[in-house]
């Protein structure tokens, strides 16, 4: 077309896009370090599932529409790169063609009808997004001049293609091809206007033109799906929009193994992480540099405000604008996070002490000046969420939420010693016996008094140990379920012991309030004891002990085989060591626990045990399985008050009264009391018995 | 203003706690910071935040007790001295108020915050003594002190029939209920960082005094045994027939019971 003009686009527009990565880049490269380049066969495959098959998108019942949406645009403008670069060699060889893609193999054929039929397609889908912003307004979504004008750039880009094509169409076939024009015609495959319906569509819009119209529309249409296209590329980073981009690289980089990357085993005993305030999160710099990305990508779907079970009960927990507010917060400091870090790369472990000190001075200096909790994040905030995951299962793009919160409640617990004091009390009775509720260390067995259940002092050599943890030996709610629990295990002749009173609080609630000292003092403690009696099976009866003792003590030294007692029990069934009647009546329902559903992927066994029982059958909540809702009692939220809004575990009561059901399954001694305690408020709790599957199966055993 | 202020390792009472020939099976037991002196460091620690007071603690006990030093340095207390002699093992009340007066008479306090008994023995008399034996001022049970000016201050004191409102010259005794504050946890940072300071452990020597001096040779009370607490026996529930119950709940209160 004009190759002067095409390279001054071009200069100009990848000349500013490229300082911009370069200012990017380098500002995640400020931040600390994790690593994330293991594995790269599992990373592919998360790219293929989650990115390019856009799962989370289109496999999301309730919102599938959108979903479609979103995938076809995205195909879409996957497919039309090649396109482009075919009209970037066109700005500067007349009837460019990209090698394989000419009319000289079916490729070029095939090609040609894609890209014609996918830029129809994003253009309705286009319209459709634009429809439902302004007409249909979802509520999670915000609506900013940002999404219309990004929009729009996508209409006018497959507008201009189409008519560019349509104009050339029309100059070659009514008004004799006057300019040479190139198009496909193999005598094998025909002629280019057989492939692309659309364009031929476009072409009959403008047919009644002359041939200078037409020449002036297809002139006019190239340059500005040119200059549209770069406008866009530089515009992606500046916003939400920089998701286009980044996506990909955040999904390929996502944790590996754990559904999020674990908290760091922060090491206490080095006097100078306590002097120089380094531990968790309290500054901007404090990030690593794929939480940076996390920010970069977050597309402000506001699914996961949608889903999070404190945003929905009126707490000041916004995921969104968390997001958000942490980005703000990275860019307008960026300058002088670049600055911090090329000055940490001047320290040496070995240099003058001296000069190390002046230049963690310096370092102090540029650091973020507003405190990163209290002014860029609230307290309430913080302390709202309850760990759940549901934000992170439904995020597009795979941004992990939780362990940025854990570790500002680090920052906050372990730093500034400011965390909600109503915390004291469980952490002072975790402190002197080992278990929340504070009663005496000596008395946690008492629950198996006349049971005949042994000790690992009595007898280790066993074949499991049964961890029953805080809630199943002192709260006489629970301890009814570690009861029946024996009774299953005994009744299949199951070789087991308890620890008794050397059993402590695996410490899970102290890490998720960000008291890591606690928790290592209970991990440890409770390692040291297992490897004592050299534990290899435990059988769990809470899925937060499970999940510290399967996924958090190997970071400590204690490696053990654990297993959820729901997961254990339907093994006892399918092996025919325990018989049930199938009994139950009235219809029942369960409730996912999140420690066991979303972080360790138990959701059939459970729904497999109920099957067995229930006469009439299990019905689902409507939230539940991968976006069940959480009671309000993880993360630490047990042990705090609730003053915010509605109470959580009464939403969630209402939703299973809502479902006319005689019994709620539960299987985590937090969720039952939650659960029970909502049924009282909603004085439901004659009509619909809340039971742990544990206590079901126990009461319907042959 | 300087405050001292005081804390008793006791003995754990969420646990229950074994007798066996008339003395304290101690394996298993597991001791603690009393919790009424928890909150008189509480106390003190919020004076040097609210009112610039200088916080001193004093602790008498074997050298398990540095680790609550150190815990009390966390919350916020400045200045920690350790009383450890092994000839105080015994001693009571008493002699501990004496070996207090000695540490008093060394700094020059102006106010002196105790816990108002020790959840061991409960005997609720440490600080009463001090005062007593110092010639000053003592507001007992306290719930809220309030600086008024150098040589005064204004303390709540929970009474029989309600609350006093006391106004006391310094330098003073108050000891501290457990509705005056809710203790902090100590800042992790502050534990920390309280490895570094200092303790200053003194015997009665180094205190300048001797047994003999704080009566401790010729102790005025002395535990003669211990008897476990008998446990309350689980109650009977009756159901049915009104009048048949009644009548058997009379029969069991006559002859049963005998308290009719």
């Amino acid at each position: 077309m004009n190759p002067l003009f095409m390279s001054l686009l071009l200069i100009v527009g990848l000349a500013i896009f490229g300082r911009t990565m370069v200012q990017k880049i380098q500002l995640l490269m400020a931040l600390e370090p994790t690593d994330r380049v293991n594995h790269i066969m599992d990373r592919i495959k998360n790219v293929v599932i989650i990115a390019l098959a856009q799962k989370r998108l289109v496999g999301r019942k309730k919102e599938w529409a959108a979903g479609i949406m979103h995938a076809f645009i995205f195909w879409g403008f996957c497919i039309l790169l090649i396109r482009s670069l075919n009209l970037y060699g066109e700005g500067f060889v007349k009837g460019f063609q990209l090698p394989l893609f000419g009319d000289g193999s079916i490729l070029g054929y095939l090609y040609i009808a894609l890209k014609d039929v996918m830029e129809g397609i994003v253009l309705l889908m286009a319209v459709y997004a634009i429809f439902r912003r302004a007409v249909l307004k979802p509520t999670r979504l915000h609506n900013t001049w940002e999404a219309y004008f990004v929009l729009g750039m996508i209409g006018v880009l497959m507008i201009s293609d189409l008519l560019l094509d349509g104009a050339r169409y029309n100059l070659i076939m009514l008004h004799n091809n006057p300019d040479h024009l190139h198009f496909f015609n193999n005598p094998q495959y025909g002629s280019e206007f057989l492939w692309t319906p659309v364009s031929v569509g476009a072409a009959s819009l403008i047919s009644g033109f002359s041939a200078d119209a037409n020449r002036l529309i297809l002139t006019t249409m190239f340059w500005l799906h040119i200059i549209t296209q770069l406008t866009f590329l530089n515009f992606l980073p500046l916003g939400k929009h920089f998701h286009v981009i980044t996506a990909l690289p955040n999904v390929f980089l996502k944790n590996l193994g754990y559904p999020h990357e674990k908290t760091k085993l922060l090491d206490l005993e080095d006097e100078s992480v306590w002097e120089d305030e380094s531990l968790g999160i309290n500054h901007i710099h404090q990030l690593n540099w794929k939480q940076g990305l996390d920010l970069y990508t977050c597309t402000e779907c506001g699914r996961c405000k949608e889903v999070c079970p404190t945003y929905t009960t009126d707490k000041p927990l916004n995921l969104h604008d968390f997001n958000d507010t942490l980005k703000a917060e990275l860019f307008d400091n960026a300058d002088n996070l670049i600055k911090r870090a090329k000055l940490a790369a001047t320290i040496k472990e070995d240099g003058d002490p001296e000069q190390n000190e002046e230049i963690k001075a310096q370092m102090a200096e540029l650091n973020s000046k507003k405190p990163l909790i209290g002014d860029v994040i609230s307290e309430d905030t913080l302390w709202a969420c309850t760990t759940c995951r549901a934000c992170e299962q439904v995020c597009p793009v795979t941004i992990e939420h939780v362990p940025r919160i854990m570790a500002m409640r680090q920052g906050q617990s372990l730093m500034a010693g400011v965390y909600p004091q109503e915390l004291n009390v469980a952490l002072k009775g975790l402190e002197r016996n080992g278990n929340p509720w504070g009663i005496g260390y000596d008395k946690r067995a008492e629950w198996a008094d006349g049971l005949d259940v042994k000790t690992m002092a009595d007898d280790a050599d066993v074949d499991y140990l049964l961890w029953v943890g805080c809630a199943g030996s002192f709260d006489d709610r629970s301890k009814k379920v570690s009861k029946s629990l024996v009774k299953i295990l005994q009744k299949a002749n199951i070789s087991f012991a308890i620890l008794g009173k050397e059993e402590k609080c695996t410490g899970d609630f102290a890490r998720r309030v960000g008291n890591e000292m606690m928790y290592q003092m209970m991990a440890q403690e409770n390692i040291e004891t297992l490897n004592n009696y050299k534990v290899k099976k435990i059988i769990a009866a809470c899925p937060h002990c499970l999940n510290a003792l399967k996924h958090e003590y190997p970071q400590m030294g204690g490696n053990y085989e654990v297993i959820h007692h729901t997961d254990f029990i339907d093994q006892l069934i399918k092996s025919g060591k325990i018989t049930l009647t199938k009994s139950l009546e009235g219809a029942l329902t369960y409730h996912d626990p999140c420690y066991l559903g979303r972080y360790n992927s138990i959701y059939d066994q459970p729904r497999s045990i109920l099957e067995a029982i229930s006469k009439d059958g299990l019905k689902e909540l409507d939230r539940h399985g991968q976006e069940s809702f959480c009671c309000g009692a993880g993360g630490g939220r047990m042990w705090m008050e609730e003053t915010i809004g509605k109470r959580i575990n009464v939403e969630r009561s209402e939703e299973i009264a809502g479902q006319e059901v005689a019994t709620v399954a539960v299987a985590c001694p937090f969720c039952l009391t939650m659960i029970e305690d909502g049924m009282k408020e909603l004085d439901k709790d004659e009509d619909i018995k809340t039971q742990d599957i544990a206590e079901l199966v126990a009461n319907n055993m042959a | 203003m300087k405050i001292l202020t005081t804390a008793k390792k006791v003995v754990d009472v969420e646990l229950t706690i074994h007798v066996e020939n008339g003395a304290i099976v101690e394996d298993g037991l597991q001791y603690v910071i009393n919790a009424w002196d928890e909150n008189a460091v509480e106390a003190a620690v919020q004076l040097k935040e609210n009112n610039g007071a200088e916080t001193t603690l004093v602790s008498i006990g074997g050298s398990d007790n540095t680790d609550m030093i150190r815990k009390c340095y966390a919350m916020g207390i400045e200045n920690g001295i350790h009383i450890d002699d092994p000839a105080l093992d015994k001693a009571d009340s008493f002699v501990f108020a004496n070996v207090l007066q000695k540490v008093y008479e060394k700094g020059e306090y102006d106010l002196v915050i105790t816990g108002k008994q020790a959840q061991d023995t409960d005997s609720g008399q440490t600080g009463i003594i001090l005062a007593e034996g110092l010639g000053i001022p003592c507001v007992s049970n306290v719930i809220d002190i309030e600086v008024v000016d150098d040589q005064h201050v204004k303390v709540s004191r929970l009474g029989d029939a309600g609350t006093e409102i006391v106004e006391v010259e310094l330098p003073a005794v108050v000891t501290v209920s457990d509705s005056i504050n809710e203790p902090r946890l100590p800042a992790m940072r502050g534990i920390m960082m309280a490895k570094k300071k200092k303790i200053e452990v003194m015997d009665l020597a180094a205190l300048g005094t001797s047994l003999d001096e704080v009566g401790g040779a010729a102790l005025k009370s002395e535990v003669a045994e211990f008897m476990a607490s008998e446990s309350r026996q689980a109650g009977q529930k009756f159901e049915g027939d009104a009048a048949e119950i009644t009548a058997r709940v009379v029969d069991l209160l006559a002859n049963e019971a005998k308290v009719l």
